[in-house]
């Protein structure tokens, strides 16, 4: 599993405050701390970034590439900024990301060509986001099909089926169990490509406490499933002893749970009784309620 | 070839409630089927109920179609509720609307009186609802608990942010509480969740709330509607208890149903069978003619 580290996220105010003003020293600590974690790319994500876009973005990059010798992944929806970024990568870089919208074809994709780098592509289109997993498939076909024409091969397009969180009424349980399903049959809809997902996106919304403990299971369970590679927070050490299959005994048990077995509970420890029940709630095999562990 | 039409069987059922004493009491809940669903393989055992609500001050909202069919009775609780039992009500349902700290902040003692004696007076189970203000509420309920101690009446709202204190006082007294939440399903579970964990569920009737027609139905709709499928297909512990559609207020908040009276009664009607086909089990009602044409069209 190849890890994206996500610290550098313009949402984080000591980041977005950090950027402003050229502080290289919180920038260069978290690419520092990511990379002693075990991340395998450091993402930068600035947003939109509309102001000083080129010269932020050469600052930002060298900033991060004098820190680490791990390639980047350029995070912007801004063609522009996105260019300036991928102009500085030493490292064959990850776009991140396109998608199948009309805007991001005719802009984001050539870019991904121009500087022959990985790029994410998305599920999403000009109608928003597909509701279901054959809709998600067959757009993701489509905007494939039109990378591939611009000379972008399989092997190099990394797709992400959007993940969303799990806690928003109802909705968000079917769409974690349609991801996982999504990512699944990828490989035999569209073989060679690499895939990979926002994981913390699925706790989005919930406690902070009780967040870690989505995401580690959720990346478990998108990993058996065959996820190639996932935006996440190296800096969980939990999370990261799961990629490096050191919690082989949890992984079982949440495989299980993915298959429905009935687990005995109470000859668990506290904490696998969290898992099982963590993934249980990711199956949609029960309500989720922010007090899932209680129950 | 015969046909035969399928026939399915759900694991969960709604927890049967019992509310009131002796004489005084009905039960709601008890099916194991979805709403209507007779053609299942289960049982209805309780068919839904129909309150009709009464406030404990004369109302504020004057609309002559709305109070006339109680007459002068609108500014004596008890005489109201009387009237209402004359309407053909399972239960009545008293809102304590007057401790509300921006109506008249009236006292939880001079509430808990009342509710005592209108217990003393009516021959329907009781329910009764505080003001909603939260911290309000939890002087008012559980000072009402106290005083119609083993009385077994439905008290509400309890709110995630008073369900400690109120949950306890119902438990304590022997009554059974409304769980309140802002129509999220997922916010209702954990609000069961948590009052559970000290109230057996046999004690909880879940209040979704509910919204008129035109004002967000769909929501309470649909929310009525999952709760169900959740409790009664995949045995939800946490969401296989009855549901109360408190929707009078609501209705009559609306201007259409100010406007004039077959308006008023057509948005009350239909607010009222649509979450009955939703699968509410009590409906709380404000006009008793409305509370007649449901109860007529569904009889039909």
């Amino acid at each position: 599993m190849i890890i994206i580290g996500e610290n550098i996220h313009v949402i984080a105010k000591d980041v977005s405050v950090a950027i402003r003003e050229r502080n290289e020293k919180v920038i260069q600590g978290l690419a520092r701390e990511q990379t002693q974690s075990g991340a395998h790319y450091i993402d930068v994500n600035v947003g939109p970034m509309k102001k000083d876009t080129e010269e932020t973005m050469k600052w930002l990059v060298n900033c991060v590439q004098e820190a680490t010798d791990l390639p980047l992944s350029i995070d912007t929806m801004n063609p522009v900024a996105m260019e300036a970024g991928l102009k500085y990568c030493k490292k064959r870089a990850i776009l991140n990301s396109a998608s199948g919208k009309t805007d991001s074809k005719a802009q984001m994709l050539p870019l991904a060509k121009k500087y022959h780098c990985n790029v994410v592509i998305s599920v999403m289109t000009d109608k928003g986001m597909p509701p279901e997993v054959e809709s998600k498939i067959e757009s993701i076909m489509e905007t494939v099909s039109h990378a591939n024409d611009l000379g972008i091969p399989n092997e190099d397009i990394w797709v992400d089926p959007i993940i969303l969180p799990v806690s928003t009424a109802g909705e968000g349980q079917k769409i974690a169990v349609g991801n996982l399903e999504f990512i699944k049959i990828l490989q035999d809809v569209l073989p060679g490509v690499k895939s990979t997902v926002g994981l913390s996106n699925v706790s989005n919304g919930v406690p902070a406490h009780l967040r870690p403990i989505l995401n580690r299971t959720y990346l478990v369970m998108l990993a058996r499933n065959g996820l190639y590679s996932a935006i996440a927070d190296p800096l969980d050490e939990e999370l990261m002893a799961f990629v490096k299959g050191e919690l082989p005994q949890i992984t079982d048990l949440i495989y299980r749970a993915m298959d429905g077995e009935e687990t005995d509970l109470s000859s668990l420890s506290q904490k696998e009784v969290a898992y099982v029940k963590t993934a249980r709630i990711l199956m949609a095999q029960s309500l989720y309620s922010d007090a899932w562990l209680e129950v | 070839m015969q046909y035969k039409p399928p026939k399915e069987a759900y694991k969960g059922m709604v927890r049967e409630v019992t509310i009131g004493k002796g004489e005084k009491s009905m039960k709601v809940g008890g099916e194991n089927i979805l709403p209507l669903h007779l053609f299942d393989d289960g049982t209805l055992p309780n068919p839904p109920k129909f309150a009709l609500e009464v406030l404990d001050m004369e109302p504020a909202d004057k609309t002559a179609h709305l109070i006339e069919p109680f007459g002068n009775t609108i500014s004596d609780p008890i005489q109201w509720a009387k009237k209402c039992e004359g309407f053909g009500v399972d239960a009545i349902c008293l809102t304590l609307i007057s401790t509300d700290p921006s109506e008249k902040d009236s006292s939880a003692d001079k509430a808990a009186e009342l509710v005592k004696r209108m217990l003393a007076q009516v021959k329907k189970p009781l329910i009764v609802y505080g003001s909603g203000d939260e911290k309000k509420d939890t002087e008012v309920l559980p000072k009402v608990a106290q005083v119609c101690a083993g009385e077994n009446l439905l008290i509400g709202p309890v709110q995630k942010e008073n369900y400690e204190v109120v949950g306890k006082a119902i438990l304590d007294n022997g009554h059974v509480a409304i769980a309140q939440s802002p129509l999220d399903i997922n916010l209702l579970k954990e609000l069961n969740v948590k009052l559970c964990k000290f109230l057996p569920p046999e004690r909880v009737i879940i209040d979704p709330l509910s919204s008129a027609l035109g004002y967000g139905i769909e929501y309470s709709f649909s929310l009525i509607e999952r709760v169900k499928q959740i409790g009664v297909i995949t045995k939800d512990s946490m969401t296989m208890m009855p549901i109360i559609a408190n929707l009078g207020d609501e209705c009559w908040k609306t201007k259409q149903a100010k406007e004039n009276r077959t308006q008023g009664l057509l948005w009350e009607g239909m607010t009222a069978l649509s979450l009955y086909l939703a699968g509410a089990n009590i409906l709380v009602l404000r006009h008793p003619e409305t509370l007649k044409s449901v109860k007529e069209t569904i009889g039909r």
